[in-house]
């Protein structure tokens, strides 16, 4: 002890609070992660004993997979449209509803509420919504003089899953709401006292106080929204989930090939490279957007670069 | 606290990485519980008494059926799961999987190669209530003798069935449209049925008011393209059902058909789809003339009384010469072959198959049954009920079985059509070009299924 410099705690009682965690990490992440990796290097069907390795085959065949680079392109084009509407549409209700309205609990109840119904729930009633023949949007726009639009195919179906996405986006909106709470008043005063517009002190004060959220809402919102698989399977026209084969193109994002591949086509093998691809892809996104922080995030602390 | 009590950085994640490690294989040893069977005398049940865990449809198997099964056989208790592939998929990885399972027989041939069915010949040769010689030809689906289906081992037992290419039509419908109606006993051929469907569809402000025929599309394409193809005299398959060739003058045409019909706007596809995915609920509701489902649809009109004075049903459309009316799926179970309760399982297979069920079954007229000795129960009290059963009787001697490779499913068949046929269907590839790549994409499959399977 005489040789340590002063400390407060032991390390015992350091390491005996991250154990949980570095356990958790370890079984529930790391080697489902390394098992996978190992899978993917066979021909596994996911069921039988008949398997072998088949070396770094599968990952070769990815690269010549038109239909996973398809399908990876279509998710990247997804993400980068619904991560901003998202964050966008957040922070705009979140500046609505942080004014002195009446009623403005209820009002933020109201926005926050889709984002706690379950996601079947939801994709059944958008799927209502959106039906063709007896949706509401259609009779809507059938007395607009507009004729009725089948939603949940080509080319509709995409932007039937961006308003599915977008229906959700209450959670964000609360988030925001947290951090624009937390932006000082003196500082907008002073700015407006300077002469500044509305809008200039939102951009050039608001948004920077809040940048911290939402580079972490952007950065959420990009793991999530690539990992989507659900609500294309859900949205699809079809009778049970497992009729992956229902989804339509423009919605077969790389998730949904995936479970093609796993579920459909009993590549367990290949999908699971797949996975590790992805994996890859989305960390590299997430880098990416982390290493664009430094340009757009204002932090009140020094960073680690600053010291 | 001295040096020797510290715990260091790297020890602590050496040590995790080892508990971790070891977790993960067990895990592998063990496989991930996604249901496990019960043991005899084991955890949650009395000395002596065998958990059977079963995998079905509650709507198939019910309580009471399981109630009475426990009732009549003291020592086995069914631990009851709901028709979930994922979860098989996952017990079977586990090498833990459920003692009974649902399953059709038209595409057997894959699992059965796979080895994971378990041979149940022997069973049925000692059996005093499932007899071989009873078990109508629909059955042989699940037989499977290390080369093709139809011969060998049997490997499940078929539930019931339909021929599922049967229409059943609206008379009021085709009276409006002033088509005649379909004979009772000699084909339509797929030609005249799209273009009466034509005239039997009924469109309106943008909107379909009456669908002309409904071929259940996302349900299955692959079973009525291979029926078509073989009704032309041709064959899916090789000899050895490694390898397909999609482009023979049969496939294009019955490609082109489903193309032709697709463009035609007749009927729904999955360019235009039903909201329920079923062809059921438009029918019922008369936006339907033609529906193309087997004998069982007509289970769903017993209490429709003011439906059942216009509907009939009619024999399966032909394409060619060959007159073939096969089954799409033949609904039944089979044993894993890494089932530990095997006897118990039999024992639930009897009485499902050839016990009360069974009987109950045959009379509700919810398809035909899989034994000749069940075949005279079918309902015949409604005239409805006596037409279809003629119909089906008739079509008994047509009957044939679909091709089966080993190799590739019948889900990535399906895939594979219906992808191709959305292209076409859209004019952004020719049928030649369709039925090539289709060819090719499927050929892959099989290839990797040959070498998988060996």
């Amino acid at each position: 002890m005489a040789r340590n410099s002063w400390t407060r705690y032991s390390s015992r009682t350091f390491y005996a609070f991250v154990a949980p965690w570095v356990l958790g990490f370890l079984l529930l992440t790391a080697a489902p992660l390394a098992y996978a990796f190992g899978v993917s290097l066979t021909n596994f069907d996911g069921s039988s004993s008949r398997w072998r390795w088949v070396g770094f085959r599968n990952y070769v065949e990815l690269f010549g997979d038109q239909e996973a680079w398809a399908a990876l392109l279509r998710t990247i084009a997804y993400t980068a449209i619904a991560v901003p509407l998202s964050v966008a549409g957040a922070v705009g209700l979140a500046v609505l509803l942080n004014r002195r309205l009446k009623a403005v609990g209820l009002w933020r109840t109201l926005f926050f509420l889709p984002s706690v119904v379950p996601v079947v729930a939801m994709a059944i009633m958008w799927k209502l919504v959106l039906n063709r023949d007896a949706g509401i949007l259609n009779a809507i726009l059938n007395v607009a003089g507009i004729k009725s639009i089948t939603w949940l195919v080509d080319p509709m179906a995409f932007y039937a899953l961006i308003i599915l996405t977008l229906w959700g986006l209450g959670g964000g909106m609360v988030i925001m709401l947290a951090a624009l709470q937390g932006v000082p008043q003196e500082l907008e005063e002073a700015a407006i006292v300077d002469g500044a517009n509305r809008w200039r002190v939102f951009r050039h004060i608001t948004v920077p106080m809040i940048s911290p959220v939402i580079f972490f809402q952007v950065v959420t919102g990009v793991i999530a929204t690539f990992q989507i698989v659900v609500q294309p399977l859900l949205l699809a026209e079809t009778n049970s989930i497992a009729g992956v084969g229902q989804v339509p193109q423009s919605t077969h994002l790389y998730m949904v090939q995936v479970y093609q591949e796993f579920f459909s086509s009993n590549r367990f093998g290949y999908g699971s490279a797949m996975l590790w691809v992805f994996f890859l892809v989305i960390l590299a996104f997430t880098l990416l957007v982390q290493r664009s922080s430094r340009l757009w995030v204002h932090y009140e602390v020094d960073t680690d670069s600053d010291r | 606290m001295d040096g020797s009590a510290r715990i260091s950085r790297r020890r602590l994640l050496a040590g995790s990485a080892a508990v971790a490690g070891g977790a993960a294989a067990g895990g592998l040893l063990s496989g991930c519980d996604a249901g496990s069977s019960g043991t005899s005398g084991g955890s949650g049940g009395a000395e002596g008494t065998v958990t059977l865990t079963v995998m079905y449809n509650n709507n198939e198997l019910t309580k009471e059926h399981i109630a009475d099964f426990e009732a009549k056989n003291s020592g086995i208790k069914v631990n009851f799961l709901q028709t979930d592939p994922t979860r098989l998929n996952a017990m079977l990885a586990a090498g833990n999987p459920p003692d009974f399972v649902r399953g059709a027989a038209v595409g057997s041939a894959n699992f059965n190669a796979r080895g994971l069915a378990a041979d149940l010949t022997p069973y049925l040769e000692k059996s005093e209530v499932l007899k071989k010689d009873d078990l109508l030809a629909v059955n042989d689906s699940f037989r499977w003798d290390g080369g093709k289906i139809g011969q060998g081992a049997y490997y499940g037992i078929v539930k019931d069935w339909s021929q599922d290419a049967t229409l059943w039509y609206n008379t009021q419908l085709f009276d409006q449209a002033k088509v005649p109606h379909l004979s009772d006993t000699e084909p339509i051929g797929y030609d005249e049925l799209l273009a009466i469907g034509k005239k039997l569809t009924v469109k309106q402000g943008g909107k379909t008011k009456v669908y002309g025929v409904g071929l259940e599309w996302a349900w299955n394409v692959y079973a009525p393209i291979a029926m078509m193809i073989l009704q032309q005299g041709e064959q899916l398959y090789n000899e050895d059902l490694s390898e397909t060739d999609f482009t023979t003058a049969a496939a294009r045409r019955a490609f082109s058909w489903y193309v032709d019909f697709a463009q035609a706007g007749v009927g729904p596809t999955s360019l235009d789809p039903l909201p329920d995915g079923a062809d059921l609920s438009t029918f019922m509701a008369k936006r339907m003339a033609v529906s193309q489902d087997g004998y069982w649809y007509g289970g769903n009109f017993v209490k429709e009384t003011a439906l059942q004075a216009n509907i009939r049903m009619a024999p399966a459309p032909v394409m060619g010469d060959k007159r073939i009316s096969p089954t799409y799926a033949g609904q039944g179970a089979w044993i894993p072959s890494k089932s530990k309760h095997k006897d118990e399982a039999w024992k639930l297979m009897e009485y499902f198959m050839a016990g009360p069920p069974a009987e109950e079954r045959a009379k509700s007229g919810w398809g035909l049954p899989a034994l000749k000795s069940l075949l005279p129960k079918l309902p015949q009290d409604l005239p409805y009920q006596k037409q279809a059963y003629q119909v089906a009787q008739n079509e008994l001697k047509s009957t044939g079985a679909l091709p089966d490779s080993p190799y590739v499913t019948i889900d990535a068949w399906n895939l594979g059509l219906d992808k191709y046929l959305q292209r076409a269907i859209k004019k952004q590839l020719t049928v030649d070009a369709a039925c090539q790549a289709i060819t090719q994409d499927i050929n892959k499959l099989l290839k990797q299924g040959k070498e998988q399977i060996g």
